[in-house]
């Protein structure tokens, strides 16, 4: 059913990529970065990964997604019989399915796409990594997200939003990111699968190399599927750039020609 | 007349302050007997040695300076006669245009000044800055970049940093003509150049000093000064200013 649907929303997915894959026009020129070098002097992007002062691995830099089919579908490595849903999911699903509920998504309405959708945006992100705060700095509508390192507990019943709240930890070499309390409103994907207010999202990051960070990402929402599920995406690394403007609601002219 | 568009502001801006992490202790900061930050120690320095600004800051006078960028200025702000024209023109109609009110993004120096806070996260090369308000960013390239030659007009701009002794400078070009210098409407063309000098004179305090330069709105540049105040123990909280606005409607003018 799921590829099935990824046809049928195609038209529907490229009118989503125009809207959001602006040209990467960067500003700055000629940006020196430091990392492991190639004897013509070029970055080596199979290099070993950079370490911070304090030993912990450094995921500072500008990613982007090597493959875009996460965005369009987070459960495309997956049979479709193999994703977990319960039936309202299922149902969810379908009413989406047609394409008829484009405009309903929320990024075409210029709000902001959820956690771990975001992440998969055809446009880069950077990530600001100190000792106590990682940060991931969104091109995609210009958004933030903040990832607390210390030893703060979110209370039993957080404000409900649409980026949730992440703290983070180390387990070895990798980042695990633990976010929470979501609004329910967010979908995880363009083909729209769901998520509800009990949405809990574990990314587990690791730098393998310089140029490779592999993301995992767990889906742990009981009232939408029955079991948690698992994408493991890839971002690349975006060298000699910088991130861009991106304002959405500005002169925004999409949204009256999705659909209907 | 300013009263009403500060009340305009003020609705758009205050949502209930409920953070998940209100009262999460800030670590690492100098504190009194009893528990409270101590304020008045020094500032706190990075690992290289310079004025470290990191931590979550909000403007401390109100709405005075989101309202009017120039409210200390005795004469007002040295407008040319078609800026003094457009402002007259957003002050008659009670700031009902202010972008910000519409959900677009505030440049700078207008984002600074909302009555919200922002955190601000120092790294060797960078200072990045998360603003509360529109949950929007800026970044502040440290690493000795010029500005290239041609910028493409953009709402925040482009930033570039210096250190003068303890102070960061901060300069910025490349914004586009649409943003507002403050809710009051004092306006600017593309020819903007605004410099920020960042000076931490101890723990809970930033001095800022915002100078505006614009040769197509203004006569001569013009400098603004208050304050910063650290806001220890509590955290950002989401802001989406695109879902079920209900303000636009009410901004009628007159």
């Amino acid at each position: 059913m799921v590829m099935k649907l990824a046809s049928l929303r195609s038209a529907q997915v490229v009118l989503l990529i125009a809207a959001l894959a602006m040209p990467l026009v960067a500003q700055w020129k000629n940006l020196p970065m430091n990392g492991p070098k190639k004897a013509d002097g070029s970055l080596d992007l199979a290099g070993p990964a950079p370490k911070t002062a304090d030993g912990k691995p450094d995921f500072s830099g500008i990613w982007e997604q090597a493959d875009l089919k996460y965005f369009r579908n987070l459960a495309v490595d997956m049979k479709p019989e193999e994703v977990p849903m319960r039936p309202e999911a299922k149902s969810i699903l379908q009413a989406r399915t047609n394409g008829a509920l484009g405009n309903q998504e929320p990024d075409a309405n210029c709000l902001p796409q959820g956690v771990p959708k975001i992440n998969g945006a055809p446009v880069p992100f950077k990530i600001v990594q100190t000792p106590n705060l990682v940060m991931f700095v969104y091109e995609a509508f210009n958004l933030w997200r903040q990832v607390h390192m210390d030893s703060r507990e979110l209370v039993d019943d957080p404000n409900p939003t649409w980026l949730g709240w992440s703290k983070g930890h180390w387990d070895g070499e990798a980042l695990v990111i633990e976010t929470r309390g979501f609004n329910g409103k967010a979908w995880l994907d363009t083909a729209g699968h769901p998520a509800s207010d009990a949405l809990h999202v574990t990314e587990r990051l690791r730098r393998p190399s310089f140029g490779r960070i592999e993301m995992q990402i767990t889906i742990d929402d009981p009232k939408m599927y029955t079991r948690s599920w698992t994408a493991n995406e890839v971002l690349k690394l975006v060298t000699d750039t910088d991130l861009y403007e991106f304002v959405c609601l500005e002169n925004e002219r999409d949204l009256k020609h999705m659909n209907k | 007349m300013r009263a009403l568009s500060g009340l305009c502001i003020l609705c758009l801006c205050l949502p209930p302050l409920s953070a998940q992490w209100l009262k999460y202790p800030t670590a690492g900061i100098p504190r009194n007997a009893d528990g409270t930050p101590n304020l008045s120690a020094p500032a706190p320095k990075t690992a290289d040695g310079k004025p470290d600004f990191a931590g979550l800051w909000r403007q401390a006078n109100g709405v005075k300076y989101t309202v009017n960028l120039a409210a200390d200025l005795k004469d007002g702000a040295p407008l040319l006669p078609a800026a003094a024209t457009e402002y007259k023109r957003r002050q008659d109609t009670l700031s009902k245009d202010d972008p910000v009110g519409h959900c677009n993004l505030p440049g700078v120096p207008q984002v600074n000044a909302v009555p919200y806070p922002y955190k601000i996260l120092q790294n060797a090369g960078q200072v990045t800055i998360l603003y509360e308000a529109v949950r929007t960013f800026r970044e502040i390239f440290i690493d000795g970049r010029p500005f290239p030659p041609s910028m493409n007009p953009s709402w925040i701009g482009y930033s570039v940093g210096h250190w003068d002794g303890d102070v960061l400078v901060v300069e910025t070009r490349g914004q586009n003509d649409l943003s507002w210098i403050d809710s009051g409407g004092h306006p600017h063309t593309e020819q903007l150049v605004v410099t920020e000098r960042f000076h931490r004179i101890n723990l809970g305090t930033i001095e800022l000093e915002t100078t505006i330069d614009d040769p197509g709105a203004y006569s001569k540049p013009w400098t603004v000064r208050y304050n910063l105040t650290l806001m220890p123990d509590t955290e950002l909280i989401e802001y989406v200013c695109t879902e079920n606005n209900k303000d636009v409607e009410h901004l009628v003018g007159k």
